[in-house]
């Protein structure tokens, strides 16, 4: 792609988000977006200048994403595992300066704000690291490994007066912006059920290299570092359900099992919850790693439509089929004499329905890229993205609650006391 | 006075509309007489048939006690022989049976037997007969204008339109609804309609539409109208149409072009066979 082409479809995603987000009610359902959309671009010099803690698959993917913003830099990085290092290093300038030790780069001075793209179980230390060195933090979701630590990190960002922004790409992503202004129009009637699903074929082990321990690369299938599919894939769907509802949770219940690969791992492969919301509403979650047909999606049912956004698809609900001889009682009752149309089975199961629905409008960009503009304008002005961070606590909280529900066999209510923002 | 009764049975939704005249628990008789072929001819669900069949798989003869079953049986025998034996409902794949040419049914001392292991779904069959048996009712009852409906594909009327004149109904195309097949209209008449394609057709559990001849699936989209003054009779018609080869739709059809149809629909156009015009 020529910078040429990359400028038209940054222009083109960047349209795309506001038209998405000029809708009735979109200011006050997803504010964040307008306002990272609204990012000053900076000269490189006055740039934000980011030091990436983690630098393996995401911390790499986050490292390429940031280069593409116009607001922000990646001025070093850091990683204790030396070929994870060395990946990141390909990928900035030279003169970036690398680190073993992330409290030895946050010493060095130099930086804005830092990036965590570590193991969930040092978000919450190493966003406490940096807040204590005076920066702002932007951390991968989810946010920490226990709720508590999800509301100490809210309060250390409160008190320390310095920006939390967590990773949720979704909610800059222009499908779902507009999925969320069709659904606020109307469009599929009032939302009472959400069906989520990520489905992979995948044992989700990642080879162990030379020099490294399973521990540190499959962090993912180990409970002290990591609540599994709930804190790795359930966060990002909750956070749409939440969206779409407008509310979080009342209270969740589930059932978690290592159903398929026993392989050593402590968490969960097969998850299944169900999320209920005032109203009698429901989110309705599973997730597993042995079957990947229904793949990763969010369909949201209303009375009159469901919205799928990962397949960017909306459906309409089908009107009822007209009964033939009830019309012809109607007629009879009026005078009116006319033909019955037969010949169809009356009696046939209620398959799914299989119409094609519409394009929901507005496919693939970088919203990774959107959402660390936002965060370079938050750290330069010093105001946080409008509604993001309740947004991806109440994620991070529901996660983890549906983690301890399926622990405990126990239906379990919305807590109490969370950390106000 | 216009009343109507709505219930499951013979494996579909059953529909009785009453106009006009009639006793009151006319509709109520009549929905009794449905339900007692289907407890009678079911093979869903323990019944008449179901011992039969399993005597009859097994390579054993059996008497016939039940008399629904046996005017069944009967019936079926002289529509087996009136359709070129087309019409058969011991022909069914699922069950590996060998058709009605391998029973021997002696009216006389209600016995049936078998060469070979049969076995009997009397399907569309089944609810042409219970529409018959509900009309009767019906009529006995005073009813003088009623339709009634076993699935859309299965219609008798009873008498005239309440409007006067003939009951008018219209046969969509199965896979082209705004377009029409056939429109008729009906006085004291049945009609059956049997299709390999549209609504229902892909159902779960619904037998594949089988040739008797050679045991093959008919598997070219196809449709069959047939109206008779019995509704089993129109069953049997419209599902020998629907497995007959040329010559044979063209036996069938002499019989009467204007109240037996048949259509074939190669890349979906509907091209009748052997009509007039």
């Amino acid at each position: 792609m020529t910078d040429k082409d990359f400028d038209l479809s940054r222009r083109s995603f960047i349209d795309r988000v506001l038209m998405a987000t000029a809708g009735a009610g979109m200011a006050a359902a997803v504010p964040w977006a307008s306002a990272a959309v609204g990012a000053a671009p900076l000269a490189k010099s006055d740039r934000v200048r980011l030091g990436v803690i983690g630098t393996g698959d995401r911390g790499r993917a986050l490292i390429q994403n940031i280069a593409k913003t116009r607001n922000c830099t990646v001025a070093a990085i850091c990683d204790n595992f030396e070929l994870h290092l060395a990946k990141g290093r390909a990928l900035v300038d030279p003169s970036t300066r690398t680190f073993t030790d992330h409290r030895a780069m946050l010493d060095a001075g130099g930086l804005d704000a830092v990036v965590i793209a570590t193991p969930l179980d040092l978000h919450k230390q190493h966003s406490f690291d940096a807040f204590d060195a005076g920066l702002h933090v932007w951390c991968e979701k989810a946010m920490a490994r226990t709720i508590d630590d999800c509301g100490a990190m809210v309060k250390r960002s409160q008190d320390s007066g310095k920006v939390l922004q967590i990773g949720h790409q979704r909610m800059f992503k222009p499908t779902y912006l507009n999925a969320v202004k069709r659904a606020k129009e109307g469009e599929i009637g009032a939302i009472t059920q959400i069906r989520a699903s990520w489905h992979r074929q995948s044992s989700w082990r990642r080879p162990v290299p030379a020099g490294a321990t399973d521990r540190q690369i499959n962090w993912r299938l180990y409970r002290d570092s990591s609540a599994g599919l709930m804190t790795e894939l359930a966060t990002h769907q909750i956070q749409v359900s939440n969206l779409f509802f407008d509310a979080v949770p009342t209270r969740v219940m589930g059932s978690g099992s290592i159903c398929f690969w026993k392989d050593g791992r402590e968490v969960y492969d097969h998850v299944a919850l169900i999320y209920e919301y005032a109203g009698g509403r429901k989110m309705i979650y599973t997730s597993l790693l042995n079957n990947a047909r229904y793949g990763c999606e969010e369909q949201i049912q209303g009375s009159k439509g469901t919205i799928e956004p990962e397949l960017g698809r909306i459906y309409q609900e089908l009107p009822p089929k007209e009964l033939a001889l009830l019309r012809m009682q109607a007629d009879v009752a009026s005078g009116h004499k006319r033909a019955v149309p037969i010949g169809g089975a009356t009696w046939f199961a209620e398959l799914p329905v299989t119409t094609p629905g519409e394009p929901l409008g507005w496919g693939e960009y970088d919203e990774t890229m959107l959402q660390f503009e936002g965060f370079g304008e938050a750290v330069r002005t010093g105001k946080p993205l409008p509604g993001l961070l309740s947004q991806a606590y109440s994620a991070s909280v529901a996660s983890l609650l549906g983690e301890q529900a399926m622990d405990s066999g126990q239906i379990l209510n919305w807590p109490t006391s969370l950390v106000a923002i | 006075m216009a009343d109507v009764v709505r219930f499951a049975s013979m494996g579909t939704r059953v529909e009785l509309h009453r106009f006009g005249a009639g006793a009151d628990d006319a509709l109520a008789a009549a929905q009794r007489a449905i339900e007692a072929v289907d407890d009678a001819l079911t093979i869903h669900r323990p019944s008449a048939t179901t011992a039969l069949n399993e005597r009859l798989m097994a390579g054993r003869g059996s008497a016939i006690d039940d008399a629904l079953l046996f005017d069944a049986l009967v019936t079926i025998e002289d529509l087996h022989a009136s359709t070129l034996g087309l019409f058969d409902p011991a022909a069914d794949r699922r069950f590996a049976s060998a058709g009605w040419s391998a029973i021997a049914f002696d009216r006389n001392s209600a016995r049936i037997e078998a060469s070979m292991p049969v076995a009997l779904d009397f399907g569309g069959f089944g609810k042409g007969f219970a529409l018959d048996r509900a009309c009767a009712v019906l009529r006995a009852k005073g009813v003088v204008s009623a339709c009634l409906s076993a699935g859309e594909s299965s219609i008798a009327v009873v008498g005239e339109h309440p409007l006067g004149g003939g009951w008018p109904f219209s046969i969509p195309h199965p896979l082209r609804p705004d377009e029409i097949l056939v429109e008729l209209e009906l006085i004291d008449e049945s009609v059956s309609i049997s299709s390999t394609v549209g609504a229902g057709t892909a159902a779960p559990e619904r037998a594949a539409m089988i040739r008797p001849i050679d045991a093959t699936i008919v598997s070219a989209p196809r449709c069959s109208v047939a109206v008779d003054r019995l509704g089993a009779h129109a069953e049997a018609m419209s599902t020998a149409l629907l497995v007959a080869d040329e010559a044979q739709a063209e036996c069938l059809l002499h019989g009467d072009r204007t109240r037996r149809f048949l259509f074939d629909f190669p890349r979906g156009a509907a091209i009748p066979i052997n009509q007039p015009g």
